[in-house]
């Protein structure tokens, strides 16, 4: 067989192959769809068929109008924005010293504390944090899930932007300290213009990371007019002996914001994610 | 104006303390202090609702978990669970990877499906898997009748012969894109003068894998298996919302344990020296990982 035309089978087989990944990456999304356009009598089929014989947004308009989904939408959206700005500007901050002082034994010892707060899993500190927060008077309120979901953000922001600064010349800097800026109106007008695309894809990093969480979710906030969309998921599940189709309704709800933004900056997310890969 | 060496040292180290304070502050309030709580409670008395509860209690918390009959089979299911777990992300994952590596037309598109599940909330993985999983209307199920391969529809949540790898392979179907994407970014990395040389030495491709992608594969596979084996191991999301813990206990696992005592029976003390439990086994793992590390290091670079 000659070099070309075994190229050719290869590249037959990895479509096939890559058909097949897709399939299993992409159908339960596909399948949400379809159920949350299904109405109840096809929800409830013996057999499910993959044509909707008569589609309807009653679904929709039942989780939206009978249960607060517009709320949810509402409190993950102020959460989620809340954690990723406040973030980005404690970890802009942080990183930058990161990268540029990097010899000071308070940045290493930072650094370190950082790596280690990784290892500490959410789950261990469930019961400290909870108490934590009751006893600043902030448990069932958007505050508490601010707080914690910039805290768990903060370490990988950090480490990734310092990455970013170390790509920029420090020249640029020297300019602008010899035309008498301070360090911060450097940071802010010279060097931060210049990481826009780092800057969006750890954005996008808290930003998705708030708005899927769910365990202090769940259990922070017991007030249903505060809750965010992930526990409020799993709240209906429970309530109402499952009604599949407004849960996939619901779930098309939960992904499409993430998803529309994935969409749209992926390029940033996809690459950002590989450059902090290969530091790791 | 000249600023004196001195006073421009003074500045920086302020300016340094200044931009570090807030990341500082939140890591001490609200990862830092809620750990000294755990490590400390885990020998005192403590109650979640009545603070007249209290007082050092040396090991009774520890004896308590250990002597509670459902503790070792939820160790055995942890470990279940995470192992399991991440051998089939890591087979996924690289499978996906040489696959998304091959210089074709349209691999963007197929990057973009691959990496997808990753981007959704849990909550909405596990419930969407569980609908299709159904065995009353379930796709999948009625998929598995209509060709014949099962004869009646399988529980696959509800019944504990199933529930175990139900719930890994739902994990893996949401995890192994991040495995895909570190794989793809290394695989990257590697010069393509080394295939070549290989190719030119006679090996084929399943030799070129082993003997040139592979070897350059070992210092990410280390980070993720081992961020892996943490996250899941102590991964709450998953197994709530798709069993808590069920059927007849056979998916329970420690974080679904440590839940139950502390927000189900408010006992604080056994639910801190479960966690110091955990925390003591995650750090063993660091450890473990901490030599290999310094092995591959000294590896590659003597």
């Amino acid at each position: 067989m000659s070099i070309t035309s075994q190229r050719r089978t290869g590249n037959a087989v990895s479509y096939v192959l890559l058909a097949i990944l897709s399939v299993y990456t992409l159908f339960p999304f596909i399948w949400m769809v379809i159920s949350s356009l299904k109405p109840r009598e096809e929800i409830r089929a013996r057999t499910p068929s993959f044509f909707i014989q008569s589609p309807t947004l009653d679904n929709f308009v039942r989780v939206f109008v009978e249960h607060n989904f517009l709320e949810y939408l509402r409190n993950s959206l102020i959460v989620s924005l809340a954690a990723c700005a406040l973030s980005l500007v404690i970890s802009l901050l942080a990183g930058y010293v990161f990268s540029r002082n990097y010899r000071m034994r308070l940045v290493q010892g930072t650094n370190f504390g950082m790596l280690v707060s990784q290892m500490i899993p959410g789950v261990l500190l469930l019961v400290p944090l909870y108490i934590t927060m009751r006893n600043l008077g902030l448990l069932d309120s958007y505050a508490s899930l601010i707080l914690a979901y910039t805290t768990f953000v903060i370490p990988l922001s950090t480490f990734m932007l310092s990455s970013a600064y170390d790509s920029i010349p420090m020249s640029l800097e020297e300019a602008a300290e010899i035309d008498g800026a301070s360090r911060l109106k450097t940071l802010t007008h010279v060097v931060l213009p210049v990481m826009l695309p780092s800057i969006v894809s750890v954005g996008l990093y808290s930003f998705i990371t708030a708005w899927n969480e769910f365990m202090f979710g769940y259990i922070f906030i017991s007030t249903d007019s505060l809750r965010t969309i992930t526990p409020a998921l799993m709240l209906f599940k429970g309530a109402n002996s499952v009604d599949w189709g407004g849960l996939m309704a619901g779930s098309v709800i939960a992904v499409l914001p993430v998803a529309i933004i994935f969409l749209f900056l992926q390029r940033y997310f996809i690459s950002g994610l590989m450059s902090g890969a290969v530091k790791g | 104006m000249r600023v004196g060496a001195d006073s421009r040292k003074t500045t920086n180290r302020r300016f340094v303390i200044l931009a570090l304070s807030p990341a500082l502050l939140f890591l001490a309030v609200l990862i830092g202090y809620p750990l000294v709580t755990v490590l400390t409670d885990a020998f005192q008395d403590a109650h979640l609702v009545n603070p007249g509860v209290g007082g050092f209690v040396g090991l009774d918390n520890f004896h308590k978990v250990v002597s509670d009959p459902h503790f070792f089979p939820a160790v055995s299911n942890t470990l279940v669970w995470t192992i399991g777990s991440v051998i089939g992300e890591f087979v996924v994952g690289l499978s996906a990877a040489l696959l998304l590596n091959r210089k074709m037309r349209g691999q963007g598109l197929f990057r973009v499906a691959t990496f997808i599940p990753w981007l959704v909330p849990i909550v909405v993985a596990g419930m969407t898997w569980e609908w299709m999983l159904n065995p009353d209307f379930g796709i999948i199920n009625s998929l598995l009748t209509s060709t014949g391969l099962v004869d009646s529809p399988i529980n696959f949540l509800g019944d504990k012969e199933w529930a175990m790898s139900t719930v890994i392979f739902v994990n893996v179907w949401r995890s192994f894109p991040y495995y895909t994407i570190s794989f793809l970014a290394a695989m990257q990395a590697i010069p393509d003068e080394l295939f070549e040389a290989a190719a030119l030495d006679g090996a084929n491709a399943w030799r070129r894998f082993w003997s040139v992608t592979m070897p350059q594969l070992r210092s990410v596979s280390l980070i993720i298996v081992f961020i892996h084996l943490i996250w899941t191991a102590v991964n709450f999301d998953f197994i709530w919302v798709m069993t808590q813990g069920g059927p007849n206990y056979a998916t329970m696992t420690l974080p679904i344990l440590i839940y139950r005592y502390s927000l189900q029976q408010f006992d604080v003390g056994a639910a801190s020296a479960l966690s110091t439990i955990m925390f003591l086994g995650t750090s063993l793992i660091f450890v473990v990982y901490y030599r290999y590390r310094r092995r591959l290091s000294d590896e590659i670079v003597g």
